[in-house]
């Protein structure tokens, strides 16, 4: 279980995220939203531990990420947005130095495992790759292979979904729908909408740092009163395109 | 906690000693030689000095180089202080680095790892590269030395020796480190007082770091009188060269190899600084883990997405400076090269102070003698002035070249020169060498007031070197650049712990060349001034900055060329 109670992070004058309170259940996806500089990943990196909050608290599955963190870790998989990975490294070496430091046992096992994930994913073939050579989409996948390699209770994904090929996007969807039908922890962020709309039992939309909605996608189109689609709930939550600077810039 | 290190350390030098190619088809495959090389000219170095020193020895005899160490005892003190001082002033800004690019690191952070390990392991990596041109050329000396010894304990040495040069560069790099995190802590949130105070900081450490080294080095006699406070100072608060951590490496590693007894004030002596630098690397590792944490380094933002601010920006336009025509490319690349250094204190700090250390290297021998050579010291001082104006040139133009990566992909698709670019990048560094070179003629002139009649030859010269010495350095970029460099933690900008340029050959074109032009230049112009006529110095010093013009264009020429053709992947 993922709690977040009262997160606050202040960068000097500015406050990236303004005491943000949620909870993600056992077998459920919950779609953290909020546009660009919203304050999503600021969030998931004081969940991970890899920011003090400058108040509030989080709980990882038990354990008070400040205090635990290591402990807290144990449980997680973790996709950034912009993974950056050892380009030194191939993707078959980069999984095992993974996996050595989660210290899944080596042997016939692991390597069976890491190859399944690799299949399934479609990077089986440029796994003997120096990971300089990978595209993002390459890049992604591998960090998703990363994650999933130790079997952690609880998944945090920034963006997993951007830049990957559909069947990869449709490979990725399956693979999270089953963990959270088998019982795991699943907190993502994404700016595909529909993905978000389909998959997450549960949504939050967050804007300057503040939760300016929560819920399931029924109470949320009773909050913003008829809107539809996702989409359009977000936009009318966040606000839409500025029209009258697009048809100046257009010239019309 | 150790057994997380060792995987960390294993696949962290796993990855960058590889010698085969990878399986992969799209990864780029180069022959076994050429992966080896680096290996090669290690073992080769190692081995021609291992058999240098034995055949001396056999030629001269033992007893020659026993009664020669032992007069010179003192001198082995000097020589591991240098160590420790070099790996001091390379380091002050590793450990902010490493911090402040440790979104590099999120793939580590997020695993089951406590941070202060993973901080423990970058500085483990830094030390290693810190250490290892002392390895290669000084394990080979002390075998050499140890076996050839008649002196019952002499193999003892090798181990000792081994154990203290890391406990040394140890010693440089974490204090250098938490010097550095501690500045980043004091002027946290503050970014125009935090570059501030970077740049005064890595500037007085480097200063003090060299001076702390003369100080040792120069003893009471001689030139030392140049620094006499800096050298009181160090005696009040009594960094001898018996109680540094250099003089007791030499008590431990070299005593046994001459059969000096060694007493027990220096094994402890010893032990002490092998304790102090595992508490010292430790700390940085703590702090580090801190700096991270609390975010010392994150610099304070007003971002606000509600509020339009219209800002307007003053954009300095170098080719509006009278009689210097340059093109439109050239002079943005000029503007935003002294620009863009200028914003990182430290960056610029490391740039303009930091040829201290080259000179150094340079000047040690002429150091060693002290008092009986004072009356070259001005010539000293002038020839000093060579090493910056070369520094100058390979960082503006080489350095930052690199670190512009992706960049100049983008250049490649702009309708703009690559070659007045590059020239941008060179002129860049130009007013900088007019300053340095200002600064030392000053103190020439008031310790050799007859020399000042060369001193504006001496600033014309070194202002045209740095041209020929940027166009170079631009051209080894090109060749050997690791355009990725910033996305390496011991690579990246500032950091000096490994160079941007990779390429061997590149490498000691952009350092060795420029520096053989201009102490063959200068020294013609001075030797002509002095023995012959001071005119003589003027009418070559037309010569000299026409040379070293054509110099720079070719290489700017062969420069902006291969830039044009490098492939983007190199870039990505």
């Amino acid at each position: 279980m993922i709690e977040a109670v009262a997160l606050t992070k202040q960068f000097s004058e500015f406050i990236a995220v303004d005491s943000l309170s949620f909870h993600v259940n056992p077998g459920e996806i919950y779609g953290l939203l909020g546009p660009n500089g919203s304050g999503k990943s600021t969030t998931m990196k004081m969940l991970l531990g890899l920011l003090k909050p400058t108040a509030g608290s989080a709980r990882i599955n038990g354990f008070d990420v400040q205090q635990h963190t290591v402990e807290a870790k144990r449980s997680m998989g973790y996709v950034p947005e912009e993974p950056v990975l050892p380009e030194r490294l191939t993707g078959w070496e980069y999984i095992n130095y993974v996996s050595d430091i989660w210290r899944v046992p080596r042997g016939v096992e692991r390597d069976k495992e890491i190859d399944d994930l690799l299949t399934l994913l479609d990077i089986k073939d440029a796994s003997d790759d120096l990971i300089e050579t990978y595209s993002k989409g390459m890049s992604r996948k591998i960090s998703l292979v990363a994650a999933l390699i130790h079997n952690p209770k609880i998944l945090i994904l920034d963006e997993v979904q951007a830049g990957i090929d559909p069947r990869g996007a449709a490979t990725i969807k399956e693979i999270l729908v089953g963990l959270r039908d088998r019982g795991n922890t699943i907190l993502m962020s994404t700016h595909i909408l529909e993905i978000a709309e389909r998959m997450c039992g549960r949504i939050g939309i967050i804007n300057h740092g503040k939760m300016i909605a929560e819920g399931t996608m029924d109470e949320l189109r009773t909050k913003a009163k008829g809107q539809q689609s996702l989409e359009d709930i977000f936009l009318d939550l966040t606000g839409g395109p500025d029209m009258q600077k697009i048809a100046e810039f257009l010239g019309e | 906690m150790l057994e997380d290190l060792l995987i960390l350390i294993r696949h962290d030098l796993g990855g960058i000693l590889r010698v085969r190619n990878v399986k992969g088809k799209r990864s780029k495959k180069r022959s076994l030689f050429r992966n080896s090389l680096r290996y090669i000219a290690a073992i080769t170095v190692a081995v021609v000095v291992l058999w240098g020193i034995i055949s001396m020895v056999q030629l001269l005899g033992w007893s020659f180089f026993q009664s020669a160490i032992i007069d010179g005892i003192d001198f082995g003190a000097t020589l591991f202080n240098f160590i420790v001082i070099v790996s001091f002033m390379g380091s002050i800004a590793v450990s902010v680095s490493t911090v402040a690019n440790s979104s590099r690191m999120e793939y580590l952070m997020c695993m089951p790892v406590s941070l202060r390990t993973l901080f423990l392991e970058k500085t483990i990596v830094v030390i290693f590269y810190n250490a290892l041109i002392y390895m290669i050329i000084g394990t080979p000396v002390v075998i050499g030395l140890a076996v050839s010894s008649t002196a019952p304990y002499a193999l003892l040495s090798i181990p000792t020796f081994l154990v203290m040069l890391i406990v040394n560069v140890t010693l440089g790099v974490a204090l250098g480190g938490l010097i550095g995190l501690t500045i980043s802590r004091f002027l946290a949130g503050r970014r125009r007082l935090k570059q501030i105070g970077w740049f005064l900081g890595t500037s007085v450490s480097i200063i003090i770091g060299t001076l702390y080294y003369y100080s040792l080095f120069a003893s009471d006699s001689g030139l030392a009188g140049f620094f006499a406070v800096f050298l009181q100072f160090a005696q009040q608060i009594g960094l001898s060269s018996d109680f540094s951590p250099g003089g007791a490496m030499n008590a431990v590693t070299i005593r046994p190899i001459v059969g000096l007894p060694i007493n027990l004030v220096d094994i402890l002596l010893a032990v002490l600084f092998l304790l102090i630098s595992i508490m010292l690397i430790y700390a940085n590792a703590i702090v580090s883990e801190t700096a991270h944490y609390s975010g010392w380094l994150a610099s304070g933002s007003k971002r606000s997405s509600k509020t339009e601010v219209k800002i307007a920006h003053s954009v300095w336009n170098p080719s509006d400076i009278p009689l210097l025509k340059m093109s439109t490319t050239t002079s943005v690349s000029m503007w935003y090269n002294t620009t863009s250094v200028r914003r990182e204190g430290r960056v610029l700090a490391n740039y303009l102070v930091g040829p201290m250390r080259t000179v150094l290297w340079f000047f040690l021998i002429f150091l060693a003698p002290g008092g009986s050579l004072a009356g070259i010291a001005p010539f000293i001082i002038i020839s000093a002035m060579i090493p910056f104006a070369v520094s100058y040139g390979v960082y503006f133009a080489g350095y930052e070249l690199v670190y512009e990566g992706k960049n100049l992909m983008n250049l490649q698709l702009a309708p703009a020169s690559l070659t007045d670019y590059v020239k941008g990048k060179v002129f860049s560094a130009v007013p900088f060498t007019a300053i340095a070179t200002g600064l030392a003629s000053v103190l020439v002139v008031f310790v050799q007031p007859s020399l000042w009649i060369y001193i504006p030859a001496v600033i014309i010269s070194s202002i045209f070197l740095t041209l020929a010495s940027g166009g170079i350095a631009s051209y080894s970029a090109a060749t050997g650049g690791d355009f990725k460099a910033q996305r390496n933690i011991t690579r990246q900008r500032g950091a000096a712990v490994q160079m941007p340029i990779r390429g061997t050959w590149a490498m000691a074109r952009a350092h060795l060349l420029p520096n053989m032009i201009g102490f063959m230049g200068v020294g013609a112009i001075l030797g002509l001034g002095i023995f012959l006529n001071p005119l003589f110095s003027y009418l070559v010093v037309p010569l000299f900055a026409l040379i070293c013009v054509q110099i720079m264009r070719s290489y700017i020429g062969k420069s902006g060329r291969k830039l044009q053709t490098i492939e983007a992947s190199d870039y990505l």
